[in-house]
């Protein structure tokens, strides 16, 4: 009997933001050693449900049940759900780099023996757990000295420690290496068999369909489909996944000129990324497509001179130039649109005016003098062309939706007479309304000549928007494919590292 | 997109907040006229002409060199060596004229100088050398006034010729000096930080380095520059400084760097850096005259406006601290 209690439910679950509802109306169960994979694209909401599981966020509407029993969500928080034994490994690190292994596992929850803290009883406790986790890593040493998959254990570790009944594993192989991955796995089955129920969030469909029981697909925050993944096929889940006809969505961008732009020769850096070549032509959109941590990130920085590169040429309409600061790729009209909008494309304190002239002050003074009066005109010439939604110049951007955020940031560029844009996961944390208006724009900007340069982790939107597609692995551009090759078969396979 | 729209003009318009948001955003203004009108009609002898520009004239010199530090706190840094540099200017200055009989002007080229060259330091320390500002600085600070001191000895420099008391004790028609210099120093900092693109960038700086980077603004430039005219401005409250008391002395400027900091704060600096005002520190300044100068007339002992710019400082930041943003 006790079999038929869900560790975990939720229903109708939803959680709105300011401007944006992040999930609508999703439900999810997760039964007592199960494994039970979270899927869907970027922005679908499956971190803003784990958010919602853990207590960092508090859904807007819905129910929350553990083991049977309904939590009062109103003074619900980290702390008691973690209590409740929920655990969450994130790949980003939730450790404190300069404390040992053991420290990490035990923080806030340290045995002591009056009042000092009893180390071997901590040590013997962890020693413990990692032989039940059948891991070998070393506790005795900062953290900061270990691998991320060892760091990764520590986590585990913790979550054991705390006696966590739901493990929720956030995308932890997305920076992994096979064996790694194999190890992961190995780990899984162990904390399966233990009663442990895990939610499972990934990309990768080929995991979920060796070590996954089941699964809930969430689309732009709204609840799917839920079943047993022994009842799916991969195609079918990327339907699913997909929930739509691509071609609905992606504008047909078909404005590619003779001329080239922008070409690459041999760009080498120290980390990141070696022998890079590529071409961008005039109205061309360029998709650049990899994994996390295959450098695409790094070589769009490297174009606009925020990375720094160790040999290589670039060369605008044919004339080698020299980038080695921003401000020489903004002179060389480059503009780039990077991937943290609020950390890296606008200043949240500054007003949307102001956001929008900084790259082109300059250009607007006169002996010196800035000319307020021109700059207020032009802000709003241009934010009306991306059709940004706002009341006044004069409101400040952080209380603006991520979709109007990343509209500012182009208008800026737009503003700044750009003709090589460099895209960085320009709809990430975006809502699907404003995903297809900011690729309205993209092809607006291609069918004036522009040339962009376009890197998502979305494979969909690379192949929906790009003429042409590189496939970077590891560093380095292992393919190059357009027309009738440029499909997600393909591109899935050299991304893998397989060959074409 | 017509910009003689009516729609422009609606989304053009300033304080769309209304009144709230303009009280809001000069706070210390309304702070500085209520605690000016109180003074007035309680204190005997505090609404007098010769009063209020003993209150300008005593504040002049904290003001100047409060703006220079706006400028380091605006980029979200700190400068501790403010004082230090401060007694450097005087007791050099004392020293190259008295002392070594150099002119006036030559000397105070060469002063001037010397802080660009403390200020570049800092700046490099900091920018390039990547330690935080407030070390760095305060290494600084240490390290010039021990030159300071092996300079002048530990004594008053004295014998700077007669005619340079005038810079700060002398009046152009009502008004003092020191008072003319303040206005000039905050009417072309003022114009600097909102009319021109180098000026503004310090705020692009402050309020987020990393954007301003991607955005073309040269970085490492304008945050050298913060420090260079933290130092520079300090100088030059320095020379009034020494031309008020006709001596050079290595500890002229040690206690300011409190008055400077609550003087900036409570001008609504953001010390987070990216938002603040020229405008508002220099009323700030104005504010604490009016305070020091109102204890001196109700004969309250001089001690005890350390405790009371304390419980303002703690106030300003408290308050600002605990109230969101806008």
């Amino acid at each position: 009997m006790m079999q038929d209690t869900p560790l975990l439910e939720i229903r109708n679950c939803t959680m709105e933001f300011p401007g944006v509802r992040a999930l609508d109306n999703v439900s999810f169960k997760l039964m007592s050693g199960e494994c039970h994979a979270l899927v869907g694209e970027n922005g679908a909401g499956k971190s803003t449900l784990a958010k919602c599981i853990i207590g960092e966020n508090i859904m807007t509407k819905g129910e929350l049940y553990i083991c049977g029993e309904k939590i009062n969500l109103s003074n619900y928080s980290v702390r008691t759900s973690q209590q409740k034994g929920i655990a969450i490994v994130h790949q980003e690190f939730q450790l404190m780099n300069d404390m040992t292994g053991i420290e990490n596992i035990f923080v806030g929850h340290y045995t002591t023996n009056g009042p000092f803290i009893d180390w071997k009883k901590l040590k013997k406790k962890a020693e413990e757990i990692m032989d039940f986790l059948q891991s070998d890593v070393n506790l005795n040493i900062p953290v900061k000295y270990l691998r991320t998959a060892e760091k990764q254990i520590i986590q585990l570790a913790r979550a054991i420690m705390m006696d966590a009944k739901v493990i929720i594993l956030d995308e932890l192989t997305a920076v992994l290496q096979d064996k790694e991955i194999k190890n992961i796995f190995r780990i899984v089955d162990i904390l399966k068999k233990r009663g442990t129920g895990i939610i499972y969030i990934s990309h990768r469909l080929d995991e979920i369909f060796e070590m996954c029981e089941s699964y809930t697909v969430l689309c732009d925050g709204r609840y799917i489909n839920s079943g047993y993944v022994k009842d799916v096929d991969k195609p079918k889940l990327i339907s699913m996944i997909v929930g739509r006809e691509l071609t609905q969505v992606y504008p047909r961008i078909e404005n590619t000129q003779d001329e080239v732009l922008l070409e690459v020769k041999g760009l080498t850096a120290e980390k990141g990324f070696r022998n890079i070549n590529l071409k961008l032509h005039k109205g061309e959109v360029v998709g650049i497509a990899g994994l996390v941590g295959a450098g695409k990130t790094e070589l769009v920085n490297a174009i606009f001179g925020n990375y720094k590169v160790k040999s290589g040429e670039i060369y605008i309409k044919g004339k080698p130039v020299q980038i080695r600061k921003p401000q020489d790729a903004i002179k060389h009209k480059i503009g780039l649109v990077p991937d943290e909008r609020k950390q890296l494309g606008l200043i949240t304190l500054f007003n949307i005016k102001e956001n929008t002239v900084l790259p082109s002050i300059k250009r607007f003074a006169k002996f010196g003098f800035s000319n307020h009066k021109k700059e207020m005109q032009s802000a709003y010439e241009y934010n009306e062309r991306m059709q940004l939604a706002y009341a006044s110049l004069w409101q400040q951007v952080s209380k603006l939706s991520g979709g109007n955020q990343q509209k500012i940031v182009i208008a800026k560029w737009v503003l700044a007479d750009t003709e090589i844009y460099l895209f960085d996961e320009p709809t990430r944390g975006i809502d699907i309304g404003a995903k297809v208006e900011i690729y309205k724009l993209i092809d607006e900007l291609t069918k004036q000549g522009k040339g962009v340069i376009l890197v998502s982790p979305e494979l969909e939107e690379v192949i929906g928007l790009s003429n042409r597609v590189y496939i970077m692995f590891e560093g380095e551009i292992k393919d190059e494919v357009y027309g009738e090759r440029k499909t997600q078969s393909v591109i899935v396979n050299s991304l893998l590292g397989l060959g074409g | 997109m017509d910009v003689n729209s009516v729609d422009f003009k609606n989304k053009s318009q300033r304080y769309r907040g209304g009144f709230k948001a303009f009280v809001r955003e000069w706070m210390i203004l309304f702070l500085f006229i209520a605690l000016f009108i109180l003074c007035s009609v309680t204190i005997d002898n505090f609404f007098t002409t010769e009063n209020i520009m003993n209150i300008l004239r005593q504040i002049s010199f904290l003001a100047i060199v409060s703006l220079g530090e706006f400028f380091v706190i605006l980029i979200g840094q700190m400068d501790m060596s403010i004082g230090s540099i401060i007694g450097m200017v005087s007791c050099f200055f004392a020293g190259f004229v008295a002392k070594s009989g150099m002119p006036v002007g030559t000397a105070l080229i060469i002063v001037l100088l010397f802080a660009v060259a403390v200020g570049t330091i800092n700046g490099l320390l900091t920018v390039v050398g990547k330690m935080p500002s407030f070390i760095a600085t305060l290494v600084t600070m240490n390290v010039i006034k021990g030159v300071n001191f092996i300079y002048s000895k530990g004594v008053p420099i004295s014998g700077l010729p007669k005619g340079f008391n005038y810079l700060g004790m002398g009046y152009l028609w009502i008004i003092p000096i020191p008072v003319i210099m303040m206005i000039i120093v905050a009417v072309v900092l003022n114009v600097f930080t909102k009319q021109t693109p180098l000026g503004r960038s310090f705020f692009a700086v402050g309020g987020n380095p990393e954007a301003s980077k991607l955005s073309g603004v040269n970085v490492k430039f304008v945050s050298i520059l913060a420090f260079v005219l933290s130092a520079v401005l300090s100088a030059i409250g320095a020379i009034g400084m020494t031309s008020k008391t006709m001596s050079g002395i290595a500890t002229i400027g040690d206690n300011m760097l409190f008055d400077v900091m609550t003087v900036v704060v409570l001008g609504g600096t953001a010390l987070t850096g990216g938002r603040g005002k020229v405008a508002g520190v220099t009323l700030a300044a104005m504010f604490l005259g009016v305070i020091s100068n109102a204890m001196v007339l109700l004969g309250i002992d001089t001690y005890w406006q350390w405790i009371v710019k304390g419980i303002i400082l703690v106030s300003v930041v408290l308050i600002d601290a605990n109230t969101k943003k806008e």
